[in-house]
């Protein structure tokens, strides 16, 4: 559950994003980097802090 | 042309065939009839200078052109290649089933696709949305969010929503991994979560923008809906 609701929190920051600065929805490595960035560095460097 | 439906139908075919084909090629042969020409299609500006195909709709879809990326011949021969240096069955024909979702999927707009080629030059097109990849970008996402292609692309979403098991990690252990030897090899150098994520890229990327996209074209901008056949009518749609 925790792991949906942080696509979830992912999928809208992106969608945020993306509205705002829609150059951000042409670009699938951008994308994907975003995804990368949202689910697994962020959540293993604050673990990392912790 | 599709926005969204490209990123989605990979996942859609995977479940159908579990272990018999793999998500990478498929991904790669999903997105590969566009994968070096879109850009020329609607011109980038490099230094000052603008490059963009002079006639963009027979750069893309036509002969002569790199319309012959979207044949079902050009899938098979790629596909031959994939099985000569691979010799991976299970990658060639993957890369072949995500080549052709792509190429029968963008016969649904106004110019289609050289099915044929090379046999014949003939474009095969439903004409269900409006080509506008003549315009810009922007013009070209408002269009095709304001017709029939985002239903569509819709349709996809749905389906992958409604198929959700294929996302979970179970689901990525169990057929995912054990159908590629690529995931293991990757797995080298990064945690399951990265690979988990890497393997979900494709579904979030094709779902979330096409939610951005509509917020973008009908909350942000006012493109009006119009899911007429060939629509929407006040874009300037390129036949064949």
């Amino acid at each position: 559950m925790r792991t949906l609701a942080l696509y979830l929190a992912a999928g809208a920051a992106y969608v945020v994003l993306g509205v705002i600065w829609p150059s951000l929805l042409l670009s699938w490595v951008e994308g994907t980097a975003f995804l990368l960035l949202c689910v697994w560095i962020l959540p293993a460097a604050l673990r990392r802090l912790r | 042309m599709s926005w969204a439906a490209h990123d989605l139908e990979p996942y859609a075919i995977q479940r159908h065939l579990g272990g018999k084909v793999a998500i990478v090629p498929l991904l790669i042969g999903s997105y590969s009839p566009d994968m070096f020409s879109k850009w020329f299609v609607y011109g980038i500006d490099v230094l000052g200078i603008e490059l963009k195909a002079d006639d963009p709709v027979q750069f893309h879809r036509g002969w002569p052109g790199v319309g012959f990326t979207h044949s079902l011949a050009f899938g098979l021969v790629v596909a031959a290649l994939i099985l000569l240096l691979t010799r991976s069955r299970v990658w060639s024909l993957s890369f072949l089933l995500g080549h052709w979702a792509h190429a029968l999927t963008d016969v649904g707009d106004t110019i289609g696709t050289m099915l044929a080629f090379p046999f014949s030059t003939e474009t095969f097109g439903l004409g269900a949305w409006a080509y506008a990849g003549q315009t810009d970008r922007l013009t070209d996402a408002g269009a095709y969010f304001s017709g029939l292609g985002f239903v569509w692309d819709g349709v996809w979403i749905l389906y992958g929503l409604l198929s959700w098991r294929i996302l979970t990690r179970d689901y990525f252990r169990e057929t995912i991994v054990p159908a590629d030897p690529v995931w293991r090899w990757i797995g080298r150098w990064l945690p399951e979560a990265a690979l988990l994520a890497l393997y979900r890229a494709s579904f979030f990327y094709g779902t979330t923008r096409w939610v951005a996209w509509l917020i973008w074209a009908h909350l942000l901008n006012d493109y009006p809906f119009d899911l007429s056949w060939g629509g929407p009518d006040w874009v300037e749609a390129a036949y064949d």
